[in-house]
């Protein structure tokens, strides 16, 4: 029998899989099957959500054969399965739920997944090809121990929250060769994740949102699973389709910064001590350019980046000894007029004029400081007092501020004008801005 | 006999997908290479390559049931027609012109789909062709969704 982790990656559903089953009387079923999971080298999960006669068939004997198929090289591998369990609930069921929840958004009239059924394998054997229509050639597999354990080392150089961003994105397009990649963090609702960081793309897009549960990155960040898709070239309405729910458009928000024609994502949601800290996405034009071992080492950087982010965050507030000096000393702009920002209470958004900035507590941190430089001229500011300032009211600024004013500061920056945050030594940041500001609070 | 939309359908450019059956009732996996209904004796005729899916043929026998499905690649719309085998034997040269044509066709219908002639190397074979012919007893929809299982034609209607 070949172990199944020789073949993971007939395990993506690219080409469907093929389930037949027996009746009670001998009469064979054969259909396609979405996804089959593996569990390990002698079991597998296979979706049951709209597998009517091969459930009552396995119900009668506990028989399936299955067959999987590598959607890069073509080749078969044939399954014999006896039926173990359903499972409904838990980490498995919750995976094969993500993954339905993808393909939902493909194909109409698929049904929520009803149990995830574990099957022992008893026999894996590859359907002989003794004719191929094309040849395939030897993959190449570059060892990934190396650049992620390269990473790794840059990471645990990293001193503050804006370093491990850049240089994780940095270490993934030099050393892994991943061109187009973003982090995005959780906002203060808890329904959405807010871009913080990219790399590759035409805009930097920070502040783009995307809602929990659209597209791959929503699903991701809902599901707390990774989402990987190793090719979406099966079809344009796939990719139309895809496209559509990546990106956000309409008024008073960021586009997400993504590909015209991606052929290749996945979104790896990065926890630390139990809570979503951040999520990791990567795209690419290529097709199988995310397989199960580029999935694994990227959730190591995810996990460790998550980690680091958290620690980052906890060492916010660690005295600090000497003068002050800028990291970025500031720029001299010829002091323009009037200008006004417009301030929604209901969701904390902030207008420049009529242009769409920020919202949540990034808006609320901005309009704070903002009305302090008003009142007494204040630009400089202490995180920990930030922390502190009871009128922002933020039960979630406590642990984030960090990366609240990491995606204020570069939205900011994206903007060019007229207001700037500067960072500082640690746990201080300065504020400039060119003219005077207005701010018209409008409770809508 | 099948219905005119059926027998249409599965002589079309659709992927065919074919299961039979060991003692134990342990289903064996094929892939089909062609398919045809004889509208005067009502047969089913299928292909298989023999020597890509063995133990498929191997009980492929008279007497023995089988499920073919046959699904539409660029919209999954899907039958699947079961029945019991009556002949099985090696293709003859007619059999094996028209399951040629139905892989050229077929390789060049995938390939509009975006699908490479690498990931379908070992999918289609038109070699070694094994000829199956079976009577049909019934048909289902099998189109993924909440309707796939639904029987299309009643065994009544097919026999």
């Amino acid at each position: 029998m070949i172990p199944l982790a020789h073949l993971r990656d007939s395990f993506e559903g690219v080409i469907p899989s093929v389930i037949a089953t027996t009746d009670a009387d001998g009469l064979p079923n054969v259909s396609y099957l979405s996804h089959v999971h593996i569990i390990d080298d002698t079991h597998v999960a296979l979706s049951n959500q709209f597998l009517s006669k091969t459930a009552v068939n396995v119900a009668a004997n506990g028989l399936a054969t299955v067959m999987v198929v590598d959607g890069l090289t073509g080749a078969q591998h044939i399954l014999d399965l006896t039926f173990e369990r359903s499972e409904t609930e838990g980490p498995l069921f919750e995976r094969l739920s993500a993954h339905l929840s993808i393909l939902e958004q493909n194909m109409a009239g698929i049904m929520r997944l009803k149990a995830a059924d574990i099957y022992r394998v008893r026999d894996c054997r590859a359907v002989p090809a003794p004719h191929p229509l094309e040849a395939a050639t030897a993959l190449k597999a570059p060892d990934l121990m190396e650049p992620t354990a390269q990473l790794s080392r840059m990471l645990a150089e990293a001193g503050d929250t804006e370093s491990l961003l850049d240089t994780t994105l940095d270490g993934l397009a030099r050393l892994f060769g991943i061109r187009h990649a973003m982090v995005l963090v959780p906002d203060d609702s808890g329904k959405r994740m807010i871009t913080i960081a990219t790399i590759g793309y035409e805009r930097f897009g920070i502040g783009a949102e995307v809602d929990f549960g659209d597209g791959i990155i929503g699903i991701a960040a809902a599901t707390r699973q990774t989402v990987r898709i190793t090719d979406l070239s099966r079809g344009r309405r796939y990719v139309e389709a895809v496209r559509s729910m990546a990106g956000m458009e309409g008024p008073g928000s960021i586009p997400l910064p993504s590909l015209a024609l991606p052929f290749s994502q996945i979104a790896l949601p990065m926890i630390a001590q139990g809570r979503l800290v951040g999520l990791l996405f990567a795209e690419s034009e290529a097709r199988f350019a995310f397989r199960h071992r580029d999935e694994q080492a990227l959730s190591l950087i995810g996990a460790q980046l998550a980690q680091a982010l958290r620690l980052a965050e906890q060492d916010r507030d660690r005295p600090h000894a000497g003068e002050i000096v800028p990291l970025h000393p500031p720029e001299r702009v010829a002091t323009a007029g009037l200008f006004q920002l417009r301030f929604y209470p209901r969701d904390g958004s902030l207008f420049l004029g009529d242009d769409y900035l920020i919202r949540g507590v990034p808006g609320r941190l901005l309009k704070h400081l903002i009305e302090e430089y008003l009142k007494s001229g204040k630009q400089e500011f202490r995180n920990r007092e930030i922390r502190r300032e009871a009128s922002l009211m933020l039960p979630d600024i406590k642990d984030n501020l960090e990366t609240r004013l990491i995606l204020l500061r570069r939205r900011l920056a994206e903007k060019g004008g007229p207001i700037r945050l500067i960072s500082m030594e640690r746990g201080r940041l300065r504020l400039e801005v060119d003219g005077q500001p207005e701010i018209v609070i409008i409770e809508a | 006999m099948l219905a005119a939309e059926v027998a249409a359908f599965i002589e079309g450019q659709v992927m065919i997908l074919v299961a039979t059956r060991d003692e134990g009732h342990r289903p064996m996996i094929g892939r089909g290479s062609g398919a045809r209904h004889d509208r005067a004796s009502g047969l089913v005729h299928v292909l298989v390559s023999q020597s890509q899916w063995p133990l498929a043929v191997e009980h492929a026998l008279p007497g023995r049931p089988i499920a073919t499905t046959f699904v539409q690649p660029d919209n999954y719309r899907s039958f699947q027609i079961k029945g019991q085998i009556t002949a099985s034997g090696p293709a003859d040269d007619a059999a094996t012109a028209w399951g040629r044509h139905y892989v050229e066709t077929q390789l060049a219908l995938m390939a509009q789909l975006g699908v490479t002639r690498l990931q379908l190397s070992s999918t289609l074979s038109d070699r070694d062709l094994w000829h199956i012919t079976f009577r049909p007893s019934d048909i289902f929809e099998q189109t993924p969704g909440p309707g796939a299982g639904r029987r299309f034609q009643t065994t009544e209607a097919v026999a």
